[in-house]
């Protein structure tokens, strides 16, 4: 990526790189906008992923929050989950998580939360945009400025609620092999073989600040290279690779095959339906219609929203949480209304592990009994203008599936669909394919090639 | 109309009130600046007890980490000690939270470099321009050092490098009867200790709780020091001392419970230090001529410059003075123990002679010679400042001038000094003379001139 484009400040956040693209300026004034948005004075929790830029952005965020009035809580280096529940613990006004997830260490990001612990929906995310541009800051006088404290006990906090929702006496049993990529994963996993007995075996297992072993992606590619020919050598159970910031885990099974990062949502859509009385999945318009197959299954059915994680929030918003089995994407990162709406790779993780518990099945024999798709994705440098005329065209050429114009085009035909949407994060084309069998090489290839001739 | 200023980026670095005024973004970028000035390495970070500083401090340091620079927090220490720490650790600079004796609401940043010492006019001017242009140094994720914390090593060597220079046994011995007055400042804590533990004094102290906002007006000076002026008078003290906020000056209260005029505290002080140390002494040209006649006795000479610490201190160098200081706003500087503003040496400087020549403070100060002198303001409209000094120029014809600093007047039988104030939108006025009449006589003539 460009240094240029190495800065996105959107709904999303702040994301970019350190220094050439976020600077403390920017941290300084994202920051004090979010204090002068919240409209409530309650305290601010922070908490940083193990960059060496955090500690930076740690002080930038602290100043700027205790300018505007507000007690800031410090977690000090914590997954993004763990923030996210110690908001709702401590009664805050919202947080604010530093950490750029599955970025790579020169990369660093603000995301902002709410008094829930949730990401804000996209329309109170747009005022904090409009409080960052317009730069007038609430800061108050001298004698009312916040102070800070730090905070140790969120970790625990958060294993307890884990301990409430899933059977940790049966769970214990399991050896687990846990590539935690020097990030969060490694703290709390540390804490959960010291405090509950568990058998999880941890690789990069060290915080590190400057580089990590390897990309943090959950990705199946990843897992097969890092992860996967370490499984059988342990003994293990199964084995999982989580992200930076601990939302998003990809696995490989017992006998040391990667799964694909497709599979967390419906393997835990099949766990979580029968015993839910929310029957929805929600999740995006790019993941795997095995979901459509599996909801069917438990008389559930499927809601798909654009890609992003806005879109998935704003679309969660409208339903009561009882209504709602599971929320997702194919990237690893999945959310269950036990634990409010959090992106929680820590959760889903256990949640694999109950499935095997309960169904008595290893985890490739619970993989090898879904139908096998085979899913490809690819992406085209986004150059040119000339992306409505790209999609219409495409649509043209296969107007024989049904179409769904809602981010970018989606057409499905029986056991087969394709994607092709701009991403928001990156200047590129991304080109996504999947079908039930063997992989969808020729449409893949047509698709690509066209939208390197649009693009 | 007074014109407020309630904020002032300037060579003296960045001073205002915060809130609206003084935000963190400012204290950011001017601490990135700095960083980017004196190059990643490590800076020294430390504050006073303003309930801003904390915030500051925060903004301070994620400023200086985006410069690439390692930062060290020493927590709330006095500005002198933020500054030997500096020189001592071989950081590549120090930065001190602190408005030293402005108003709770106010805060300032000082800044020192790899000496613990303020920056040369050129150095001010560059960092000054370093800020303007916006471009500092961005250090990506690889370059980004920490923030690590000392809180016990900066005091010790603080005390350290004073006790060097006084007789410790003679002082303890005398188990002085101290009044202490630290205006719930920086210095609280290591005064106590200072005075209590390592100079065994029989110490009773108020406002030394760094914790709770200002009791008075910051400034240590008679008019402020009501409450220290009672306690020593309660107690039946030996001597008083009251700091402000960043523990740079000093102020004493006699035994009689009568606060010292500050520019014959300088005057005890430079007594004490020219009685164990060769070289000349260096004072701003608003310090009492009673520096000229202490320094006399010794022989040396009095070098005079324009007001504010960093230029005393530029002379003093230049000439290796045994001591300078500035009279009106309670500063000593001792070079042996740091080149910097440091009420600590004062105190003990004090206590020495008073344990040396077994002699009360009173007494003491009953040897210097007695001036009058009285300093005041004026406000000044825009474009008046040339005519109102020219108008005094030729209201004294006759007499000697020094125009480095404004305008110093030196008569046979006492001298006015008129400068536009470095901070506020004012015109400094300081008059001193042999009797009481005179004074009053002189002040009433500047007055006039400056109202015509």
């Amino acid at each position: 990526m460009r240094a240029a484009k190495a800065l996105r400040i959107s709904t999303v956040g702040l994301r970019g790189v350190v220094g050439t693209g976020i600077t403390a300026a920017h941290v300084i004034d994202f920051a004090a906008a979010f204090g002068t948005f919240l409209e409530s004075k309650k305290p601010v929790v922070i908490g940083r992923d193990p960059r060496a830029s955090g500690v930076m952005i740690r002080e930038g965020i602290a100043s700027a929050l205790l300018a505007c009035g507000h007690d800031v809580i410090d977690l000090g280096i914590v997954s993004t989950p763990v923030l996210q529940h110690s908001i709702r613990r401590l009664d805050a006004a919202g947080g604010i998580s530093i950490g750029a997830s599955h970025n790579s260490a020169e990369w660093n990001a603000l995301k902002f939360l709410g008094p829930d612990g949730v990401y804000l929906s996209t329309a109170e995310a747009n005022e904090l945009l409009d409080f960052y541009h317009l730069r007038k800051f609430g800061f108050v006088e001298w004698n009312a400025i916040g102070t800070l404290r730090t905070d140790d006990t969120a970790l625990d906090a958060y294993l307890d609620e884990l301990s409430q929702a899933f059977a940790f006496d049966r769970l214990r049993r399991f050896r687990v092999l846990v590539d935690c990529c020097n990030g969060t994963s490694s703290i709390i996993l540390k804490r959960l073989n010291q405090r509950f007995g568990f058998d999880f075996v941890l690789i990069n297992a060290r915080t590190e600040g400057i580089s990590f072993a390897h990309e943090p992606a959950t990705q199946e590619s990843t897992v097969e290279l890092q992860l996967a020919p370490l499984v059988k050598p342990v003994n293990a159970d199964a084995g999982f690779l989580f992200d930076i910031d601990s939302d998003r885990v990809a696995m490989a099974t017992e006998q040391g095959c990667a799964v694909s990062e497709e599979m967390m949502l419906p393997i835990l859509a099949d766990h979580l339906l029968p015993k839910s009385s929310g029957k929805l999945v929600i999740t995006n318009l790019s993941t795997t219609a095995l979901l459509e197959e599996i909801a069917a299954r438990h008389g559930g059915s499927v809601v798909r929203v654009p890609v992003g994680r806005q879109a998935a929030m704003d679309a969660l918003a409208t339903y009561r949480p009882e209504q709602i089995a599971v929320a997702g994407e194919g990237t690893g990162a999945v959310m269950m209304p036990r634990f409010r709406f959090v992106y929680d790779g820590i959760a889903s993780m256990l949640g694999v592990l109950s499935m095997m518990d309960e169904r008595g099945l290893k985890l490739s024999e619970i993989v090898g009994a879904y139908p096998p798709y085979s899913i490809l994705k690819g992406q085209v440098p986004l150059v040119s203008q000339r992306i409505p005329a790209l999609l219409t065209q495409l649509q043209k050429i296969h107007a024989d599936g049904r179409a769904n114009t809602v981010d970018g085009l989606r057409v499905d035909w029986a056991g087969r669909w394709f994607h092709v949407r701009v991403s928001q994060t990156e200047p590129i084309v991304r080109i996504i394919c999947e079908q039930l069998g063997s992989p969808p090489l020729s449409l893949f290839q047509s698709l690509t090639e066209l939208v390197r001739n649009f693009a | 109309m007074p014109r407020e200023h309630p904020l002032k980026i300037g060579v003296s670095g960045i001073r205002g009130v915060v809130g609206e005024f003084l935000t963190p973004a400012l204290a950011r970028a001017f601490a990135q600046a700095f960083g980017t000035y004196v190059g990643s390495g490590r800076v020294i970070v430390g504050r006073d007890t303003r309930a801003s500083g904390p915030m500051l401090q925060h903004a301070v340091q994620c400023g200086l980490l985006a410069a690439g620079c390692e930062v060290v927090d020493v927590g709330v220490l006095p500005t002198p000690t933020i500054q030997i720490y500096t020189a001592a650790s071989h950081a590549r600079g120090g930065l001190a939270i602190t408005a030293s004796h402005n108003p709770p609401e106010y805060n300032a940043l000082k800044m020192f470099n790899s000496q613990g010492q303020f920056f040369n006019h050129y150095e001010r001017g560059e960092l000054l321009d370093l800020y303007h242009q916006s471009d500092f140094q961005q250090a990506v994720n690889g370059e980004i050092r920490g923030v690590t914390c000392d809180f016990d090593a900066p005091p010790k060597i603080h005390l350290e490098r004073i006790l060097r220079h006084i007789d410790l046994d003679k002082i303890r011995a005398r188990k002085f009867r101290v009044a202490l007055d630290g205006v719930n400042g920086a210095g609280s804590k290591l005064s106590v200790r200072f005075l209590a533990e390592v100079l065994g004094c029989d110490l009773h102290a108020i406002s030394v709780d760094p914790a709770k906002p200002f009791p008075r007006i910051a400034e240590p000076r008679p008019d402020t020091l009501g409450d220290l002026s009672a306690l020593v008078q309660r107690e039946r003290c030996d001597i008083g001392f009251g700091q402000d906020p960043d523990g740079d000056r000093l102020a004493i209260a006699g035994d009689n419970g009568i606060v010292f005029d500050n520019d014959d505290v300088l005057a005890l002080v430079v007594d004490s230090a020219l009685a164990r140390t060769p070289g000349d002494v260096v004072v701003n040209l608003s310090t009492s001529a009673v520096i000229d006649d202490v320094a006399a006795r010794y022989g040396r000479s009095v070098y005079r410059t324009p007001v504010g610490e960093a230029n005393v201190v530029e002379t003093m160098q230049a000439v290796g003075a045994a001591i300078g200081g500035e009279g009106s706003n309670g500063g000593i500087i001792f070079p042996p123990v740091h080149l910097c503003r440091d009420s600590y040496t004062g105190i003990a400087f004090v206590l020495d002679s008073m344990a040396a020549a077994d002699k009360t403070i009173c007494e003491l100060h009953a040897r210097l010679p007695r001036y009058y002198r009285k300093m005041g303001q004026v406000a000044f409209e825009h474009g008046r400042l040339g005519p109102m000094m020219q108008a005094l120029d030729s209201q004294f014809p006759e007499a000697r001038k020094d125009r480095t600093d404004g305008l110093k007047i030196m008569l046979p039988d006492g001298w006015i000094h008129v400068r536009a104030s470095n901070t506020e939108p004012l015109l400094r006025l300081g008059a001193e003379a042999k009797s009481d009449w005179r004074l009053e006589e002189l002040y009433a003539d500047v007055l006039k001139v400056l109202a015509s």
